[in-house]
């Protein structure tokens, strides 16, 4: 008989990449929606709108902490809870403050006049931008359940598995911002 | 109609309170009085792929009495000309087509088919449940809320009017005020999410829970409609959720995507029919399968043509993809792009083409027996082929300029979607049914539905093709003697309530069925494939231990060799069933989440997410998973 923690990880895993492809397909029509109503025919234009000084803050902290988590998988690989724990909060920390960033981001832009009514390029991107925020919202909290479940007496071979599935779906989040550099920001600050 | 303490109520609604009281009342006493309750604690909790499918059916069988009265109240006003049948005009019929649409689809359909795939797609691939069932228990309890957020409209008298397919801008806030299309928003989007991870669950379940030795050209035809149905819908099913989020944010936070100077309602048809177009495919492949199957069973034959068969659908599947500018022929796309979808339009007649004529072949020299299943089977292909030729008619773009909005696309879709799908899942119940319930339906009542059924259907749409070239649009309440459409419209009245009566001849099958039976075996139609290998209704675990599988229809080999299906030595872990209320809890809390977004409450609307945050963090403690590997590390 085959492993069975093994196998239904291996369920798991092809299970939770199918709905990453779903969210994949959910982004792709933000994307969309993004490119077809920017810029706007009226109200303001990108350009005036994005400060790269805070696109490359928010990026410096969202992606660096997609290689801080690798500390972590290599903790889980060797069994070094230590490492676990280290990459786990530093992950955590650096998410945390883009979210800080990205929240002030939107603080500002809200007090400068440019809401989400102004016009359908700033509507695109605040829901856009808003949802990439939302799922690292999302995985903050899903990190600090990881701890706890990390402190508490769970088999280890659970603890891998749902460390794991973690990883795939903050790397995604990751991936996404990669995207939105590239499409919202970068063609409208350089 | 005036109620006291409530205010102006239309009749209807007050007759559909005090209707639903009654039947409410009767339901509680008559499962007090036989006892049942301890069999609904058990379905609630249940994780079981057959028991789930059961559910799926049964629930869907209500919503299909609800979008059939619909119907026929459609019907019934259309019946004579400058007709005032009860309340059912201007806005009141717009909410009675929109809400027959979108049930039909979404309650009835879906769920027919999604309730016959958890059946017996696992029992004929081998595997003892669905790769993840606590989600496949997630997945029916949110369609069930889905379901009922979309349905309670009705009795807060807000049933959506926008039509199914909530076409902007008449779909925003400018012109359809009122909570009516939040609920459309809110139902489709709570139930969608149970779709999509139906798809995932089905996809995993047949990559990896086949019986060892099953190669994916082994599967019977079912399992592989299945899992092309199932991609189709993980790609279309995101795409809705977007575009009804995006209407969200036309409808309450003052975005203008689809509305004013800056948006563009042709955007919203784009992204519905980038969803809608692979819809009608999600609903047909599944139907197709259902019919291969049946009509290999009972024509005691292989199918004819077998990886033909899997191309033709696979090839459907991927060109639903690239037709949906079809439904915007008249939205002024331009030559270049109609002419494009147009050819990818008429295409899919070819793969489709195949598949009629392999069903054919698989009759021709085969032992024939026409059992009820095969029955509907057989009344499927002309019907189905009907449809096909009038999709082909409008798939010519300069003509359907002609057709477009017409009743002749009312009968279109109707012959395909009917004769097609709900013909499917009929011929799909009447077939399985011994394997949900452990006993046969009545052979003779089955033939009266049938022929009754589609007696009634051709008599319901064929004239409406006629009265579309005469020139009568759909989605209007009434017509005048002039227009010398009476009598076509008059014989599709007669023709709906004619469906309408067969249904009661299932009602009546049901009853003397479980009255007066008995039990039949594992393998009351001779069957070729592993479902019919074990018990009637289907065990808890079937394959115990798994088999060894090396070819298509290895049970009717093994049975041609009066042997038994070989057993596998080394086969994988099955997936993890429980007992739990969670998933139920989780649609409850969705439910109030969505009543807060209808109607504007956002203290609700952040207590169910709040709600939902705890029910995801209590899921993960509780995990299922974590006695299992706690015993693997002890031994």
């Amino acid at each position: 008989m085959k492993q069975t923690s093994d196998v239904l990880f291996q369920d798991k895993k092809m299970g939770f990449f199918l709905y990453l492809i779903v969210e994949a397909i959910m982004f792709a029509v933000l994307f969309a929606t993004y490119i077809i109503f920017t810029p706007a025919s009226q109200g303001p234009d990108p350009s005036e709108v994005y400060k790269w000084k805070t696109v490359v803050l928010t990026s410096v902290f969202l992606l660096s902490s997609s290689g801080t988590l690798l500390i972590a998988e290599k903790g889980l690989e060797k069994g070094n809870r230590t490492k676990i724990a280290a990459g786990l909060i530093a992950t955590f920390v650096l998410g945390a403050i883009f979210m800080v960033l990205e929240i002030h981001e939107f603080y500002k832009y809200v007090h400068e006049g440019y809401s989400i009514t102004v016009n359908n390029f700033l509507s695109s991107f605040y829901v856009l931008v808003g949802l990439h925020a939302s799922h690292v919202a999302f995985g903050l909290g899903w990190m600090i359940l990881l701890m706890v479940q990390f402190k508490q007496k769970i088999p280890q071979r659970l603890f891998i598995e749902k460390h794991k599935i973690f990883n795939y779906y903050w790397h995604f989040v990751d991936a996404i911002w990669v995207l939105i550099i590239l499409i919202v920001y970068v063609p409208y600050l350089f | 109609m005036n109620v006291p303490f409530v205010g102006q109520v239309p009749s209807d609604i007050v007759v559909s309170w005090i209707a639903s009281a009654l039947i409410g009342l009767f339901v509680l006493w008559w499962l007090t009085k036989y006892n049942k309750w301890p069999v609904i604690w058990e379905y609630i909790r249940t994780t079981h792929h057959r028991k789930i499918g059961t559910m799926y059916i049964l629930v869907a069988i209500i919503f299909f009495i609800r979008g059939g009265m619909d119907a026929l109240f459609i019907r019934t006003q259309l019946a004579v000309p400058e007709n005032d049948f009860w309340v059912f005009q201007s806005q009141k019929y717009n909410e009675v087509f929109t809400t027959h649409g979108t049930v039909m689809i979404f309650f009835v359909a879906m769920p027919l088919l999604i309730g016959l795939m958890n059946v017996a797609v696992p029992l004929q691939i081998g595997a003892n449940d669905l790769a993840f069932p606590y989600l496949n228990a997630v997945s029916f309890w949110l369609f069930v809320a889905g379901g009922f957020i979309f349905n309670m409209a009705f009795f807060f008298n807000a049933a959506p009017n926008a039509g199914w397919t909530a076409y902007a801008p008449l779909s925003t806030d400018t012109f359809t005020t009122g909570p009516n299309n939040n609920y459309y928003i809110f139902g489709l989007q709570v139930s969608g999410l149970g779709t999509i991870l139906t798809a995932i669950n089905m996809i995993v379940t047949i990559f990896r829970l086949r019986a060892p030795g099953m190669k994916l050209n082994h599967m019977p035809l079912f399992p592989w409609a299945t899992l092309l149905t199932s991609f189709l819908i993980l790609i279309a099913f995101p795409v809705l959720t977007i575009a009804l989020l995006l209407l969200t944010f036309d409808r309450y936070y003052g975005t203008s995507f689809f509305i004013g100077e800056m948006g563009d309602p042709v955007y919203w048809q784009h992204l519905f029919w980038i969803f809608g177009h692979p819809e009608v495919y999600i609903l047909i492949l599944p139907a197709f399968g259902i019919f291969s199957d049946i009509i290999s069973t009972f024509s005691r034959k292989k199918v004819y043509g077998y990886t033909s068969m899997v191309i033709a659908i696979a090839i459907i599947g991927l060109l639903g993809f690239m037709v949906w500018a079809h439904h915007m022929f008249t939205v002024g796309l331009g030559p270049l792009a109609n002419s494009v979808f147009a050819i990818t339009t008429m295409l899919i007649a070819v793969p489709t083409g195949i598949k009629i004529f392999n069903w054919l072949f698989t009759m021709r020299n085969g032992v024939v027996r026409i059992r009820t299943p095969m029955l509907f089977a057989l009344g499927f292909i002309p019907t189905f082929v009907i449809g096909g030729v009038t999709g082909v008619m409008l798939a010519v773009a300069a003509a359907d300029y002609q057709y477009h909005d017409s009743y002749f696309v009312v009968a279109h879709f109707h012959y395909t979607m009917i004769g097609g799908t709900i013909l499917g899942a009929f011929a799909g119940i009447y077939y399985w049914y011994p394997k949900m319930t452990g006993k046969v339906l009545d052979e003779k009542l089955g033939r009266w539905h049938f022929w009754l059924f589609l007696i009634g259907f051709h008599l319901t749409f064929m004239p409406q093709h006629f009265a579309g070239l005469n020139g009568m649009p759909r989605r209007v309440y009434t017509y005048s003697w002039e227009d010398g459409i009476f009598l076509l419209n008059f014989i599709s009245t007669v023709g709906a309530f004619l469906m309408g009566a067969s249904m009661l001849f299932v009602a009546w099958n049901l009853y003397k069925t479980h009255r007066l039976t008995d039990p039949v075996g594992g393998d009351p139609w001779d069957g070729r494939t592993l479902e019919w290998s074990v018990g009637s209704p289907s065990p808890e675990h079937p394959f115990e231990p798994v088999n060894q599988v090396d070819r298509l229809d290895a049970f009717w080999h093994a049975k041609v060799k009066g042997e038994e299906v070989p057993k596998a030595e080394d086969a994988r872990p099955s997936p993890i069933a429980v007992k739990t209320l969670q998933p139920v809890i989780l649609s409850i809390i969705l439910v109030f989440m969505s009543i807060g977004f209808i109607y504007h409450w956002i203290s609700l609307q952040v207590l169910g997410g709040a709600a939902v945050i705890a029910y995801l963090i209590i899921r993960s403690i509780t995990d299922e998973r974590k006695e299992v590997y706690e015993k693997e590390e002890e031994g």
